[in-house]
């Protein structure tokens, strides 16, 4: 059973509630997906896509991701350093804020208090809600890790400190701003330099929020799951040193060919090919972590998600790279290939990793089998399928609609006007809506199947699920 | 040693992080919004046209319009000359976007009349059938709020009189929005400059073809039916019924637009489309 | 060659020598057990 100075209440608050944000944001995200194919679904001035998309982004990354981070993290801390939680008064008033933060958010965006920016758009108050919560939740993660028992440092602990720092950087620096009155505010740089510094925030906001603390959660929830340590810690360590370097120097590719200075965007172009070696380190060090235990992948539900989303996390980070390339980027950018990059990140990596990691969580806390291993594959298949149909289809459709937008007749004009590109657009958005309903199928099975274990009268404590074996 | 001291460790981290943040996001501020990139004819938004921006935001269009033309063949023709540095200086913040669901913005302004913004905005679809793009009609019903505007003009160190501040009296957020819209990209004269000429001499190549004044009629519906009217029948523009021009004339007319009129240039439609276009209204009177 | 190149290539350079110190330094045979440890020790607790 657990050990009882562990914090575990906290834990499986933050569960609950980021499960909560998770399937907020992936209801909104169906909504909007459907509004793209017929405004009438828009009921101005709230409930309009260009408010509504805002909260789908923030909900996924600030409830859905950062509730799962702040779950994990405070769960691996104690453990990796055999020391409980620094302040369980601290942790409480986190998961109160947290909560209260982001209902806070998705007011305001409704209401149409937004500073525009990508995943920053929320405006100055809950820009200063955001940072006391990131502080509070630094203090008690890097004081438990001072105070530890355990001297050896496991690379989760690097990754998580690595995060802790990224986000408070990132985050302070981009929302500099002049406010005008309670809920407006004016940026503190304008035009070329807004957009370098933001997009300097919006990729590592992905190396920081999407890249590093599932890493964390990769490195510790594998070989929990599996009974086996990582192939080599050593390899683990020279890929995050070139990781949290390299990441840095990226942002300018989300502008290429845009007015910011051309040997930024050069940079940006080299150091993203460069971020292959360090990303598929991780990678390469999961997959022989499997030696002689890929039968798991059949026995063990945990596994399978572990390794099919730190699989997603590899072909992402070969196709980042490649649209990072002028020419490829001068051809797919603004199209809808991007918004498919993203969800294989999102819906394959990011989300693959946190169900295995709650479903290890719960069980774990609770002392329970899970309530229907049957539930989870299920699971794992409309997960798998949904994303697949999200993002395929729109592969193709940024490659179609690029193509016309580039097509030119012979004597130098253009072949098609933007509306004929855009209604070529509908079928895929078609299959997009309903890959969104398959995936969010997946989540209330999910969230049933949780609830189900959690709520179970004969509480059996069984030592198998402690590995997540069926 | 190090995988046992936190504290350095973290300081060390945070090295690691500084470097390209300083070289790649500290840097450019050397050269960005400086002498170095500065046009002397762009200048910063009027009060009615800064409230229209903050309404665009507010409204977030910028999850479906970009607003920076790139220097690429295809995409200066379709939208206009390429962005510059300099043009941006007045935008807190950037609105350069990530998608273009709908088309890019950067190079709007003067594109079509008040009167297509004022309809479009409260009904795309009854302009454009297919797009999807929502329907703003409530912007008509709020009025604005001169004081608060002024604030945000004093807020962002912008010049204002206060002949504009009482301008506001009245207007709603619909007109400025239009406003903003009408602003976009024009400060620097591009159109004047990407004015065509045509080159040769201008003969119907397919005079009466009926299978180019069908094509004609097609063209004419997703480029033009928005202002003359699905049958030609005028609204935002004139009648294009009975107009006994010469070939030639409309032909030019419609290449080159009528700028000052409220009616756009169609010179990249190309001179086939352009002739078939040309083909159907003559053959419509 | 004009100096904007030479610092370019110095500071290119100065980055590989880290890095590759780095990697000497966390694959020497005398600290393999001492970097290797710590992912043994994180499956003690359970
Ligand atoms: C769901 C996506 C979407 C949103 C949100 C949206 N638009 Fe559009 N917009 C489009 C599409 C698609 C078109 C092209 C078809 C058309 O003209 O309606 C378009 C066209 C336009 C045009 C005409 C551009 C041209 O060159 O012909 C303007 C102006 C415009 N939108 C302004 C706005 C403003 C202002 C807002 C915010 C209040 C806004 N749009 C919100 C999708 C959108
Ligand atoms: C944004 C709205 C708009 C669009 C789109 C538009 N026009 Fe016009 N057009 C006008 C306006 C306004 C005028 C009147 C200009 C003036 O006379 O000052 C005009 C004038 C004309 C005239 C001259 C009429 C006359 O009696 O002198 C012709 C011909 C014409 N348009 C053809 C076309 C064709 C063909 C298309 C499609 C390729 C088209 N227009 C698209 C707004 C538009
Ligand atoms: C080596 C790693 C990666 C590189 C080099 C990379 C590169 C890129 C590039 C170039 C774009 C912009 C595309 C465009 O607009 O034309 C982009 C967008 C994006 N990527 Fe990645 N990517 C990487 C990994 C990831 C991962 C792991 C995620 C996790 C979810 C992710 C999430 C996103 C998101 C959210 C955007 C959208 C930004 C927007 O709104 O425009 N990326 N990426």
């Amino acid at each position: 059973m657990e050990n009882p100075s562990y914090n575990t209440d906290i834990v499986r608050s933050f569960v609950t509630w980021s499960l909560v944000w998770g399937l907020v944001a992936v209801l909104v995200g169906v909504i909007v997906s459907f509004q793209m194919i017929n405004p009438d679904l828009n009921f101005g001035p709230y409930l309009t896509f260009g408010r509504l998309r805002p909260i789908h982004t923030n909900a996924g990354i600030y409830g859905w991701g950062v509730g799962t981070i702040f779950a994990t993290f405070l769960y691996m801390v104690q453990r990796l350093c055999k020391q409980p939680l620094w302040s369980d008064k601290l942790a409480k008033f986190q998961l109160w804020f947290f909560n209260a933060t982001i209902i806070a958010s998705a007011v305001t965006l409704l209401l149409g208090y937004t500073t525009s920016k990508e995943y920053h758009e929320m405006e100055w108050p809950i820009d200063i809600m955001v940072v006391i919560l990131w502080v509070v939740f630094a203090v008690n993660i890097i004081m438990t890790i001072i105070n530890r028992k355990e001297e050896q440092m496991y690379i989760s602990l690097w990754y998580m400190m690595a995060a802790l720092i990224g986000v408070a950087i990132l985050y302070l620096v981009n929302a500099a701003a002049v406010p005008a009155s309670l809920f407006k505010s004016y940026s503190a740089y304008a035009g070329t330099n807004d957009a370098n510094v933001h997009w300097w925030f919006g990729h590592n906001a992905v190396a920081m929020a999407l890249t590093a603390p599932p890493l964390a959660m990769f490195y510790y929830f594998l070989p929990k799951s599996t009974g086996v340590p990582i192939y080599s810690h050593r390899l683990s360590i020279i890929a995050f040193w070139s990781l949290i370097f390299m990441y840095l120097w990226t942002g300018a590719h989300h502008l290429l060919w845009t007015p910011v200075p051309d040997w930024v965007q050069t940079l940006a172009m080299a150091f993203s090919i460069m971020l292959i070696a360090p990303s598929w380190g991780s990678v390469i060090n999961g997959y022989l972590s499997m030696n002689g235990q890929w039968h798991q992948m059949k026995e063990n539900y945990l596994v399978k998600f572990l390794i099919l989303g730190i699989t997603f996390y590899g072909l992402q980070t070969l196709q980042g790279p490649m649209q990072s390339i002028r020419s490829f980027s001068a051809f797919i950018h603004y199209t809808d290939w991007v918004p498919a990059h993203i969800h294989m990140g999102t819906m394959g990596w990011v989300s693959m990793i946190s169900y295995a990691c709650i479903y290890y969580l719960v069980t774990r806390i609770s002392g329970r089998d899970l309530y229907s291993v049957p539930l989870a594959n299920l699971h794992f298949w409309l997960a798998l399928v949904g994303q697949l149909l999200w993002t395929v289809p729109l592969w193709v459709a940024g490659v179609l609609q690029a193509g016309m937008w580039n097509a030119m007749n012979e004597d130098g004009s253009l072949t098609y006007t933007f509306m004929e590109t855009m209604v070529e657009m509908y079928p895929f958005w078609w299959a997009r809506g309903i890959a969104g309903v398959i995936f969010m199928i997946g989540v209330l099975i999910f969230i049933y199947n949780i609830y189900m274990t959690v709520r179970k009268k004969e509480s059996a404590p069984s030592t198998a699920t402690a590995e997540g074996r069926a | 040693m190090l995988e046992k001291k936190p504290v350095l460790f973290m300081l060390l981290a945070t090295a690691a992080i500084l470097v390209g943040t300083i070289i790649t996001m500290a840097m450019p501020f050397l050269w960005v919004n400086t002498d170095a990139d500065r046009i002397e004819t762009v200048t910063p938004y009027t009060p009615i046209q800064q409230e229209g921006r903050d309404i665009y935001i507010r409204e977030g269009c910028n999850n479906c319009h970009t607003q920076t033309v790139r220097p690429l063949v295809a995409e200066v023709l379709r939208y206009g000359d390429y962005s510059k540095s300099g043009e941006f200086v007045y935008d807190r913040p950037f609105l350069w976007g990530s998608r273009r669901t709908g088309p890019d913005l950067a190079r709007l302004g003067g594109k079509y009349p008040d009167a297509w913004h004022y309809k479009h905005m409260e009904s795309p679809r009854s302009m454009v059938p297919q797009t999807n793009m929502p329907d703003y009609p409530w912007l008509n019903d709020t009025a604005l709020d001169p004081e608060s505007i002024r604030n945000k003009m004093e807020t962002l160190g912008f010049p204002y009189t206060e002949e504009q501040i009482k301008e506001l009296n009245g207007k709603t957020e619909m007109d400025a929005m239009v406003a903003y819209l009408q602003k976009l990209g024009s400060d620097i004269p591009w159109r004047k400059v990407a004015e065509t000429t045509i080159v040769g001499d201008l003969t119907n190549p397919f005079p009466g073809d009926a299978s180019a004044i069908a094509a004609g009629k097609d063209v004419y519906s997703s480029n033009c039916a928005a202002c003359h009217g699905d049958n030609l029948e005028g609204m935002i523009g004139p009648a294009l019924t009975d107009m006994g021009m010469e070939d030639a004339d409309l032909y030019q007319v419609i290449h080159s637009g009528i700028p000052d009129g409220g009616m756009p240039g169609f010179s990249n439609l190309g001179s086939t489309k352009l002739w078939q276009l040309v083909n159907f209204i003559n053959a419509e009177k | 060659m004009d100096w904007a190149s030479i610092l370019y290539l110095g500071i290119t350079f100065g980055l590989f020598v880290i890095f590759a110190l780095i990697v000497v330094r966390t694959y020497s045979r005398k600290r393999k057990d001492e970097n290797e440890v710590a992912k043994f020790r994180m499956l003690d607790d359970d």
